[in-house]
């Protein structure tokens, strides 16, 4: 497989867990990443952090399906084991053809393949909002399926700050880098050139083009708050609570008491966007167990049925996946990110990188009883007052 | 650099699909091989090879830029309480003395009880994204910055208040929505608003004043309404006073106090003088279920939302949780992921469909039907819990058949003394009764009078056989009579007469057999039969442990009495009904203003005897009276037949003149038949003055007459509290941390602002006195809160100082009901309470003549009032039920269709039909053959909370399809037509569109009943009103079936400045120049087809139901308990092409709406489209 750099991975890698089983498409994310980062003029269409409803939704329009299409069809082995081109490949570069330095004479990036939306595709962040496929809606619809014949669900979509970022890859100008410290892929707005070859080469339609500032600019993952021990604004302000944001390792560095590789690399439960595209992205789904897994699996990969099933065994309530439910209920209920954790019988508790408790959260809210006439206050302590 | 390429380390490719199948041994998915792996000999051991940006980058410091934007210079604690129940803690974050973002508190964990009973951290965080956007709207050139009043108006006053010869205002000085507005001090506006009162309250005052009134044409028994008294045309509203209790509820303390003005006006002494009239919000918005009110006799049953997760069945019945109940969506997915299983029962696959395990699909308005099918299971199958239907239900107690009233104890015996009660006080009379405010009492107090009008009851006793008295005591485990729950009886009477009884089950399994057999059900609802039994059984499954919510989409249609008490039927038949596991709930806004019983402490406060000593408790005396608003969208007209009332005089209203609301859109710019009251009501100077508080430019701010600039809720000055009905939070708001932002006060300052004018006008201080607390400094309205908090059962024993040391940490209390978290029941089903009826029990017979009257003794179908393909309002039975007998057309002489046609008549038509007799009518605008096909529903939705963010830039390009980046900065502006940044749309079943005719995107009109919308009279050629037609975008929604379309009422519409601005602005923007206000339709909007509707059930001045604050019952009219509440969603609708959706090179209409043509559009793909949809972009080797 392709790159146009050496692999060389950061001490640590930004990281997430989005489960699309609690997503609610409420956009508080993306608002809350707006207010924050993106409210200035020549941003308006810049929705770092956006909410989709797939199948009909995508923003920038068709960004997902331009991608798949110009693939085509790919391969993917009944073994699981991922056959197909990646967008490093589908070109045939010869990527030894040149030196890849800051000389935009070089334009590397032409050996990845990728477009450029066009303005009109940056209009409507949320068009397909609620709209269904599948199995037509009639006045006597009735569903009781696991998978519903008819369909939709939220993808919440951030910069993946992946591995092998196709940003960082194509800039003909190298002004796109990957922090050491955390994985956090950043595009230096000072040294930013305006080719926009970051904008044509992510295949996620997260590198954005600023007119006004003329510069392109992306997701920095808020790092400011991540250097603070805190998770990003679009995380704290979930308000689903599908998110958890953490440290994410090679499977074999696994560290399985940190929520987000225990839901990854041994609950298995969560899987990466698109992973077919090659730029081994961070940002990792727990899949909706409502959805055929046809549709899934083009955008998940092969796993999502295996997926499926664990979150279903989480819900029957398998012991096995007491863990799973704590992790799941630990999301989102502490502004500071929780690098190791764990689950008692009544109870998930997360600690921060200090060992400090973050977030303690009861598996079933406490229920309290209060006496009918509080003789303290010479109350009657009523419902019905 | 790439001479490395061979390499031993490369990997290939299946490194990555081995990961991704979790292969034990692979890196990891995505770990993947790459083909110019250098090693360590990628960068020149001197350190001049090309950079690899993954490893090293120069320029970091770069990136001081977005800490720059990230580092607060300050932050505080604002309060967000729009009406959607949530009221979050905002943590606003201020740079430069400026607001720059806002966020969630994250400490509503930390919240505890008086006991120290503590919340847990999976309450954070509280926000969404109408909270997050409102930072634009602090700021926004949409602010009302500061007082406004109406040119013609302010003419008006200062010409002297001339009349015409009927005494009314002249049309020219009500030239609302045209007029400009004059930008004014405070007190120049307050001195405006405190002259009009004083003329009002003059000029209607009196013989000469009522004679005024019915020279105007005002019904003559509205008239006598007033008393004589001018000050009770006069009507004060705050809107879902519980999101303020001080600024809002605070509107009653003002209706209160006008009392002052009628013991001026009038010369009557201080104790006969009246205070003016206080308009609804709960009822008014049809968010009160009322057949909640008619089972339990109080105002709603409920439970907070994180109970859910204790239930093993969550039934999610019309409730688009997912767009309504953000703030709670976690408690639902975390229920779903412990097992509990999630019904849906909608009209669509929508949003909160998605989450559901089983789907139910019904007919709009038909859940009802779907609930008693459900009911007939369970009866005929015998699943329901004999105990609970014993304990707790009226279902055994015994009904005479001769004239179908419960048989009463004292019918058996003639000596029969009615029992002395332990759970209720019999009051000598009214004036015995204790007030509201007083919390060491639970009897529930009734007079004397009721207590023998009412008397005990009668079951059968299966054992013994004989027949045994019950009294509202006998309830819960203070009921041990093995009862007869089915049967009938021949039974001697005192008198000597012999009758027949049945049980209340036993009428109601009459009913139920007769008619909702699974496929009669199923051909009603729409539904599959499977889906029905479904039901029925996961409720027998589940007893004690089923959650049934339900949202606005069944409440808001005028039949949702029925289905409020056909919800009850299975629930109790269930054990699910008052339970901490099982329990009902209705969740439309915010309205429990129980919880602060004491605010009578605040609002009644004795106007003639002001207590100023802010540690004593005040002396309260209630002088205002209320009626419903809807009679002021009804255009001040009774319910009203061929000359006779079928509005019980309880609930009769008075003429409107004046109306002064705070925070109150939906009384006029969102309200059903907007364009009615605009053009019938203002327009035409009937109502004389229209005064509102605000702090953003509304429609409602369009038509009014001065505009009180109010506080944003980043600027807190005066202290205020609420509470919530789905969540146990005490919420008090703490002072801002920023400077004003424009010339706002908060909306006390402005009901002192103009008392202190009317105390100049009349020479009585004590209008000034009232508000003594009112101040930014000293008392910042605390000793008002404090005396609430101690004469309130749920909050006595807090100190506001604490409260809002915690709230400056965005820490809020937990209430102290019963339990936390608290539910409606637990009273009942722990402590054998009685509920707040006559029986003290569940109560699914009604035995009052409004009830015989309407024929609905027993919970049964009625068909929505327009919202059906069928003949509209018709009562659904097939059984030959003695208990459904109304008066129908027939015996009283009328035109049955005729009465059908009419929307006004229609209301008192009573109509019985077979379910198939039902199926083979037809709506009568679908005779017409002019188009009429579809129910229109007006839903709400996730982007806005009614209208309150929904207009703002930020959220309006979220409004699905339609939103346009491009309109914000007019850069590239794709689409000139569009009146916003995003737009209001019609959705529809692609067949059904393309039957019409219609292509997804286009523009349309949609027209309802044209007799009287978008207003009585419309003319469609008169220019002048031509602003009032509705006409939006269409949307292929494949969600939806057949016969259905709907528009999200939350989009804000078309007033005469935005119409205009679309005509002349050269972007073509619908923003008013001078307002700045924003339509988002190009004309009309979505109010264009809803009206208000009345139902005679709703309008009785004979059933038994609690005062909405206190233990005290009575009956007839209590406003948002027992009231009119038909301002429902429902119309039926044709639709009609107004043009193309697309738009060619000079901007003209024509073609289609470009995503059509990209091929992205549901049921008109593309190949390579399908293909996605199918999942084809990736295939599976061997």
């Amino acid at each position: 497989m392709d790159y146009p750099y050496t692999e060389a991975r950061p001490e640590k890698q930004w990281g997430a867990v989005f489960d699309l089983n609690k997503c609610i498409a409420c956009q508080t994310c993306s608002l809350s990443c707006k207010t924050t980062w993106t409210n200035n003029e020549g941003q308006e269409h810049m929705f770092w952090n956006n909410v989709e409803t797939k199948p009909y939704g995508s923003y920038p329009l068709q960004w997902d399906v331009e991608i798949l299409d110009r693939l085509g069809v790919q391969e993917w082995g009944s073994d699981g084991v991922y056959e197909g081109k990646t967008i490093f490949e589908a070109r045939d570069f010869d990527w030894e053809s040149m030196a890849i330095d800051d000389d935009p004479e070089t334009m590397h990036s032409e050996g990845i393949e990728g477009f450029r939306p066009d303005d009109e595709d940056w209009a409507q962040p949320n068009l397909g909002e609620d709209e269904p496929t599948g199995q037509e809606v009639e006045s006597d619809t009735h569903i009781d399926e696991d998978h519903h014949p008819t369909w939709f669900f939220y993808l919440p979509r951030v910069c993946n700050h992946c591995t092998f970022a196709a940003c960082a890859g194509g800039c003909p100008v190298q002004a796109i880098y990957k922090r050491q410290e955390d994985g956090i892929v950043l595009l230096d707005e000072d040294s930013c050139q305006s080719f926009q070859e970051c904008v044509r080469a992510c295949p996620y339609g997260k590198s954005i083009y600023n007119s006004v500032a003329q510069n392109s600019q992306k997701c920095v993952g808020c790092y400011p708050k991540v250097e603070q021990g805190l998770v990003p604004q679009c995380f704290e302000n979930c308000l689903g609570k599908i998110r958890m944001h953490g440290w994410v390792n090679t499977p074999e560095n696994a560290d399985t008491s940190a929520p987000v590789d225990y839901m990854v690399h041994d609950a298995e439960v969560a899987l990466p966007l698109y992973p077919q595209l090659g730029l081994e992205p961070n940002v990792y789904y727990i899949p909706p167990i409502n959805v055929p897994t046809d549709y899934l699996e083009q955008m998940f990969g092969p796993r999502v049925e295996q997926a499926q099933e664990t979150y279903r065994k989480a819900r029957r309530g398998d012991e096995e996946y007491r863990k799973l439910r704590g992790a799941l209920h630990l999301m989102g209920s502490t502004e500071w990110r929780i690098e190791e954790f764990e689950v008692t019988d009544e109870e998930a508790i997360g600690y921060d990188q200090d060992g400090h408790t973050v977030a303690r959260v009861p598996m079933e809210e406490p229920t309290y009883e209060r006496d009918r006439f509080d003789n303290q206050h010479d109350a009657y302590r009523l419902d019905i007052a | 650099m790439s001479d490395e390429e061979t390499d031993g380390l490369e990997l290939t490719r299946r490194e990555l699909g081995a990961a991704a199948a979790g292969i034990a041994g692979a890196s990891g998915l995505g770990f993947l091989g790459y083909r110019r792996l250098t090693g360590e000999e990628t960068a020149d051991e001197d350190g001049e090879g090309p950079m690899n940006p993954l490893e090293e980058y120069p320029n970091e410091e770069w990136d001081q830029k977005y800490r720059d934007v990230w580092e607060p210079d300050d932050s505080y604690m604002l309060t967000c309480t729009p009406n959607d129940t949530h009221n979050c803690y905002l943590e606003a974050t201020i740079k430069n003395g400026q607001i720059t973002r806002l966020g969630p508190s994250m400490n509503y964990g930390e919240a505890t009880d008086l006991d120290g009973n503590q919340a847990s951290q999976r309450w954070d965080p509280r926000v969404c994204n109408k909270g997050l956007a409102m930072v634009e709207r602090f700021y926004n050139e949409r602010r009302v910055k500061a007082p406004m009043i109406r040119q013609g108006f302010k003419q008006w006053v200062d010409d002297g208040f001339p009349r015409d010869s009927d005494g009314s205002m002249p049309e020219e000085y009500a030239q609302r929505g045209e007029d400009d507005f004059v930008e004014v001090d405070h007190e120049v506006a307050h001195e405006y608003a405190a002259r009009t009162f004083l003329e009002l309250a003059d000029q209607y005052s009196g013989e000469s004043g009522m004679q005024s009134l019915l020279d105007q044409g005002y019904d003559e028994r509205v008239v006598e309404e007033t008393q004589g008294a001018g000050v009770r045309t006069m009507k004060f509203r705050g809107g879902m006073p519980l999101l303020g209790v001080i600024k809002l509820f605070g509107q009653y303390r003002n209706a209160n106090s006008m009392a002052l003005l009628d013991n001026h006006v009038r010369d009557v002494s201080e104790d006969e003088a009246l205070g003016a009239m206080g308009l609804d919000n709960y009822s008014f918005h049809t968010d009160l279920p009322p057949g909640h009110t008619m089972v339990t006799g109080q105002q709603t049953v409920d439970f907070d939302l994180a109970s859910i997760e204790y239930a093993d069945h969550i039934v999610l019945d019309g409730i688009n949780y997912l767009t309504s109940k953000m703030a709670d969506c976690h408690w639902l997915t975390e229920a779903k992921l412990k097992g509990s299983k999630v019904t849906g029962i909608f009209t669509d696959y929508n949003a909160t469909a998605s989450k559901c395990d089983e789907l139910i699909t019904v007919r709009p308005a038909s859940d009802t039907a779907l609930f008693l099918g459900a009911a007939r299971v369970l009866i005929e199958e015998e699943l329901y819990d004999e105990e609970y239907v014993r304990q707790f239900t009226d279902l055994p107690l015994l009904v005479r058949m001769d004239d179908n009233e419960l048989l009463r104890a004292s019918d058996l015996s003639a000596d029969y003394e009615p029992a002395d009660l332990e759970k209720t006080d019999a009051v000598a009379d009214d004036a015995d009764r204790p007030g509201v405010d007083v919390t060491n009492i639970d009897d529930q107090v009734i007079t004397e009078e009721l207590r023998r009008e009412w008397g005990d009851f009668v079951v059968h006793n299966a054992e013994s056989g004989e027949f045994e008295p019950v009294t509202r005591d006998d309830i819960g485990d203070d009921f041990d009579v093995p009862a007869t729950i089915e049967g009938e009886f021949e039974i001697e009477l005192a008198d000597g007469e012999t009758v027949e009884v049945r049980t209340v089950f036993d009428l109601i399994k009459e009913h139920l057999v007769g008619t909702w057999d699974l496929e009669s059900t199923a051909e009603v609802t729409g539904t599959d039969p499977q889906a029905i039994e479904n039901l029925a059984r996961d409720f027998a499954d589940n007893q004690q442990s089923t959650m049934l919510l339900t949202g606005m989409g069944p409440n808001h249609y005028a039949n949702a009495d029925q289905h409020g008490r056909a919800v009850f039927l299975l629930a109790s038949l269930t054990r699910n009904v008052g339970y901490q596991t099982g329990n009902v709930g209705s969740y439309s806004g915010n309205y429990r203003m129980a919880y602060f019983n004491g605010v009578g402490q605040y609002a009644n406060e004795d106007p003639f005897d002001v207590e100023l000593d802010p540690e004593e408790p005040a002396r309260t005396e209630k002088r205002w009276d209320a009626h419903s608003a809807h009679f002021y969208t009804n255009l001040d007209k009774p319910l009203k037949v061929d000359g006779e009332y079928f509005q019980g005089d309880s609930h009769m209203h008075t003429p409107t003149k004046s109306i002064w609301v705070s925070g109150s859109n939906s009384i006029l710019g969102n309200a059903k038949g907007t364009y009615k009251i605009i053009e019938k009501a203002l327009r035409t100077g009937k109502i004389e003055a229209f005064f509102t508080n605000e702090w953003w430019w509304s429609m409602t701010c369009e038509y009014s007459d001065i505009v009180f600039p109010a506080d944003s809720w980043a600027e807190h000055h005066v202290h205020d509290i609420t509470a919530s009905v789905t969540n146990p939070f005490i919420t008090t708001m703490p002072e801002t941390e920023i400077d004003r932002i424009y010339n706002t006060l908060n909306d006390t300052q402005h009901y002192k602002g103009v008392a202190e004018k009317l105390a100049e006008l009349t020479g009585d201080s004590r209008f000034e006195d009232y508000w003594a607390f009112i101040d930014e400094e000293e008392y910042q309205a605390k000793p008002y809160i404090q005396r609430i908090f101690d004469h309130s059962n749920a909050v006595k024993g807090y100190d506001v100082e604490n409260l809002l040391e915690d709230a400056r940490e965005g820490t809020p209390a937990i209430i102290m009901t019963r339990t936390y978290p608290k539910h409606v029941g637990n009273e009942q089903t722990q402590d054998s309470q009685p509920w707040y009826t006559k029986t003290g029990r569940l109560e699914f017979f009604r035995e009052e003549e409004e009830f015989a009257e309407a024929g609905e003794h027993i919970p049964l179908h009625r068909e929505p009032m327009d919202a059906t393909p069928y003949e509209p309002n018709v009562i659904v039975d097939d059984s030959d039920s003695p208990v459904v007998a109304p008066e129908t057309p027939d015996d009283r002489g009328w035109d049955s269709q005729e009465k059908a046609r009419d929307t006004n008549d229609r209301q008192v038509r009573n109509v019985v039909k077979s379910p198939s007799e039902l199926t083979d009518t037809s709506h009568p605008l679908t005779d017409l053959d002019e188009g009429y096909d579809y129910v229109y529903m007006t839903p709400k939705y996730r982007h806005g909370t009614h209208t309150f963010g929904a207009d703002l830039e930020e959220m309006a390009v979220w409004w699905s399809n339609y939103g346009d980046q491009g309109r914000k900065t007019e850069r590239d502006t794709f689409d000139t037509r569009k009146p916003y940044i995003g737009e209001g749309y019609v959705e529809m079943n692609p067949k059904d569109a393309r039957e019409e005719d219609l292509q997804d995107g286009d523009y349309v009109w949609v027209d309802a009943d044209p007799s009287d919308r978008p207003f009585p009279g419309y003319d469609p050629d008169d220019e002048e009103t031509e602003y009032t037609r509705a006409m939006m975008r269409i949307r292929y929604q494949p969600s939806i079936p057949r016969g259905v379309t709907r528009s999200w009422m939350n989009v804000t519409q078309t007033s005469h400045k935005s119409y205009e601005a679309q005509q002349e602005r050269e972007d073509g923007k619908a923003q008013s120049e001078d307002t700045n206000y924003v339509s988002m339709y190009r004309s009309g909007g979505h109010q264009s087809m809803t009206s208000t509707w009345l139902r005679r059930t709703w309008l009785t001045d004979s059933m038994p139901r609690k005062d909405m604050l206190g233990q005290n019952m009575d009956v007839g009219f209590e406003p948002d308990v027992h009231a009119a509440n038909g301002a429902p969603k429902e119309s039926f609708v044709k639709i009609e092409k107004a043009e193309d959706g697309g738009v060619n090179e000079e901007g003209e209409p024509e073609g289609n709406w470009r995503p059509v043509d990209e091929g992205v559009r549901p049921t008109q793909e593309n190949d390579r489209m399908k293909q996605y949809l199918e999942g084809g972009f990736t295939s599976e080797s061997d």
